[in-house]
């Protein structure tokens, strides 16, 4: 085993166990365990920059030079990477445990399917010629820090549906959040669709050609439009931008990974 | 009489004024822009569910007859380029186009002169403070250091920072329009175009638009000098380059190598690399004659007519061969040479003798042509868009205010939004001001 395979094994540890300490919190309820949390959540985010590092540096040893942006099983390792990024900038704002917890386990998510389903390979593989381009890299990290942006928003809209009165924050603060992310995912988002348009209009000669990633993209990029809209009108506030905010990051999810396997494109890896 | 009537005028009058302005406001309004990009997410939805642009018989075995006959009816067999989506389209640009216009003149309206509010206005906003034993040139000083001041008078100040967030939505919705402009341009003025060229081939000509290729001339010639793959030592295509030389009026223009991704732009037509394959050349002798063949093309002399119709690289061990049909006499007839088996090397054909000597493999190389004249205006629309989105989402805009009482000098602070973020900030700033005062 290689050892950046090994240091991304065990942040996926790290991120169980945050999952475990942020239940103990709730079982508990003493407020040192935040700390404890935070302090855990650091050396994670460090570890997991560093696996990726490594990763980079061994696709170079390997004569194939390029940064770990490239396969499915990079991209998930990066979007679980982009989670912690948000949760860390955000910190001031998500200080509910509840959230953080959510977030801990999408990324325990990420990372344990990347690491475990035997269908995701784990090889650096070489960069086909397509994707050897300086945009890969921008294209890339916008689109999962709005991904990752947006897995905040919808965790917020499920939180204010469920209600659950010991665990979620007020409805207002959860609304301010759920705002505050997508004032982050969206201009991530649109910086993510439209360096990818100038990218294909390199690559392929059309900066636009509705494929279905491109199109599932816009899809979502309509959605979270709607949602900055929406708020404009007083009475639309409340469940709806909860259902709202659910309905965006379904349409992520479609986009990222349901394109994939279900919708053959471009965009798709296998080839 | 004619009284009434006027009346009745007047009233059906002011009725499709009304009429006319309500519509006006339902167009110009946010629920409208709801409805339309509503409408056009879940057709384009539609658009990666239902296959586009496939042959009628895909359809025919995906669905029953029935369905594709609606499919059809809608052209929801290509949504994207259906008439119905280009209506939500323009209906959505003119949506928004009016809407941007009429925020635009709000703002011009409401600029008002920036005037310094009274001393009582100050104190009752969110953040003030008074500062005492300080020279106002120097509290001026301090402030003019971190904000723009926007008005001065004997009485005091107003000093403003962020500005540029009031336009950001401005900024964005005229980016969506600039990008909506640029791309119809290139649909009006701009074609796409496919060119196939062989190592020594020089082509001034493209082939547009798919299936009824059209010949668009290009008005200069393109020669194809060399092209080359490279692989990875796992066998994975890393690189793949043609070489072509722009020729004009005989003249060798220019040398430049096309890779994917770096495509070569030349009077407004940009070359890309798109394909390549692998062609084979036959050559022979037939009669005295040296000829070179390609797969399919037809050899026609006196009265022999001949092709190849198939290549096989290896035909058990006895090496390349190729299927060869002729006529004779009307009558269809095939044989195979195989270049290695001396008996089958040599052939007579209709009386003629034929001789099968060599195969090349040479390279082909496909180039994507797209000419968009749209395509920087498509790029100002997007440089827009996201510069309005930082205007709008990470800029604020805030002011604050100086002013000579008789307590001394007040200072008080005003914004619209992230008033958290300002307070800290407008704490920072009295800190700052009240720093050597002790
Ligand atoms: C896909 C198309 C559109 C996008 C991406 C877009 C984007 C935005 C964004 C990001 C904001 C700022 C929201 C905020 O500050 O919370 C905004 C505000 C606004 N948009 Fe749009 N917009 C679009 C289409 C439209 C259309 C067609 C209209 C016309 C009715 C419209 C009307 C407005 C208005 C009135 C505001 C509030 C302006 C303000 O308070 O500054 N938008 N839009």
């Amino acid at each position: 085993m290689i050892i950046h395979d090994k240091i991304l094994g065990i942040v996926t540890l790290f991120y169980l166990l945050l999952f475990v300490v942020h239940v103990f919190y709730f079982a508990t309820r003493k407020e040192r365990v935040l700390s404890f949390i935070w302090a855990i959540l650091y050396i994670t985010f460090g570890l997991h920059t560093v696996g990726l590092l490594m990763r980079w540096f061994e696709s170079y040893k390997l004569n194939m030079g390029h940064a770990p942006l490239s396969n499915f099983y990079e991209s998930l390792i990066v979007y679980a990477w982009s989670i912690s990024l948000i949760i860390i900038v955000l910190k001031k704002r998500l200080l509910y445990p509840v959230i953080t917890a959510g977030l801990c386990l999408i990324s325990l998510g990420l990372m344990a399917y990347a690491s475990l389903s035997p269908s995701v390979v784990h090889t650096i593989q070489p960069l086909i010629p397509a994707l050897q381009s300086n945009w890969l890299h921008i294209h890339v990290i916008t689109c999962f820090l709005a991904y990752a942006a947006f897995a905040v928003s919808f965790l917020c809209g499920i939180l204010s549906l469920l209600g659950w009165k010991n665990f979620v924050p007020p409805q207002e603060n959860l609304e301010q959040i759920n705002y505050t992310s997508i004032i982050i995912g969206f201009p991530m988002l649109s910086a993510g669709i439209l360096t990818g348009a100038v990218w294909a209009h390199y690559a392929w000669g059309s900066y636009w050609s509705w494929d279905p990633k491109e199109t599932w993209s816009l899809i979502t990029w309509i959605i979270y439009a709607l949602i900055l809209h929406v708020r404009l009108m007083k009475d639309w506030q409340g469940k709806r931008m909860a259902f709202l905010s659910i309905a965006g990051f379904i349409s992520v999810i479609f986009t990222y990974f349901g394109v994939n396997f279900i919708l053959m494109g471009l965009h798709s890896y296998a080839t | 009489m004619s009284v009434t009537k006027n009346n009745e005028d007047n009233i059906i009058f002011s009725k499709i004024q009304q009429i006319k302005e309500s519509a006006y406001r339902f167009i110009t309004s946010i629920q409208f822009t709801i409805v339309l990009l509503s409408l056009i997410a879940v057709s384009s939805i539609a658009g990666t569910l239902i296959k586009q642009k496939a042959p009628v018989e895909e359809y025919l075995s995906l669905y029953p007859e029935g369905i594709y006959r609606i499919i059809q009816l809608f052209g929801l067999d290509d949504i994207y380029h259906a008439p119905w989506f280009y209506a939500l389209l323009v209906l959505f640009a003119i949506n928004l186009i009016l809407c941007t216009l009429r925020r635009l003149s709000r703002l011009i309206k409401t600029k008002k002169r920036i005037i310094l509010p009274e001393e009582d206005d100050l104190k009752n906003m969110p953040v003030s403070f008074t500062v005492n034993g300080k020279e106002n040139q120097y509290v001026v000083r301090m402030l003019k250091r971190r904000y723009r001041a926007t008005c001065e008078e004997t009485q005091g100040a107003v000093f403003e920072k962020g500005r540029l967030s009031q336009y950001g939505s401005l900024i964005i919705h005229a980016g969506i329009i600039i990008t909506l402009i640029g791309s119809l341009t290139g649909l009006l003025f701009g074609y796409k175009g496919f060119m196939v060229l062989r190592k020594g081939d020089v082509k001034d000509y493209l082939t547009t638009g798919g299936r009824h290729g059209k010949i668009q001339p290009l008005g200069f010639s393109i020669r194809c000098k060399d092209f080359a793959v490279t692989f990875y030592p796992g066998g994975e295509p890393k690189d793949y380059v043609t070489t072509v030389e722009i020729i004009e009026n005989n003249k060798r223009i220019m040398e430049k190598p096309i890779r994917v991704n770096h495509p070569l732009s030349y009077r407004g037509l940009r070359f890309y690399q798109a394909t390549y394959g692998n062609e084979a050349n036959f050559l022979f002798t037939i009669g005295q004659e040296r000829v070179t063949l390609r797969e399919r093309e037809v050899y026609r002399k006196g009265g022999l007519s001949l092709m190849v119709i198939r290549f096989e690289r290896q035909i058990h061990d006895f090496g390349p061969g190729v299927l060869v049909a002729y006529l004779d006499r009307e009558e269809p007839k095939t044989i195979w040479f195989l270049r290695d088996v001396q008996r089958l090397k040599e052939q007579k054909v209709a009386g003629i003798p034929i001789s099968f000597n060599e195969v090349h493999e040479d390279f082909f190389t496909g180039l994507e042509v797209s000419r968009d004249p749209g395509v920087w205006i498509v790029w100002t629309g997007f440089a827009s868009i996201l510069f309005g989105l930082f205007a709008n989402f990470f800029i604020y805009d805030r002011k604050i205010y100086l002013r000579n009482t008789a307590d001394g000098i007040l200072i008080a602070g005003t914004c619209k939004k992230n008033h958290e973020r300002f307070s800290e900030e407008f704490a920072r700033i009295e800190k700052e001001i009240n720093r050597d005062n002790t």
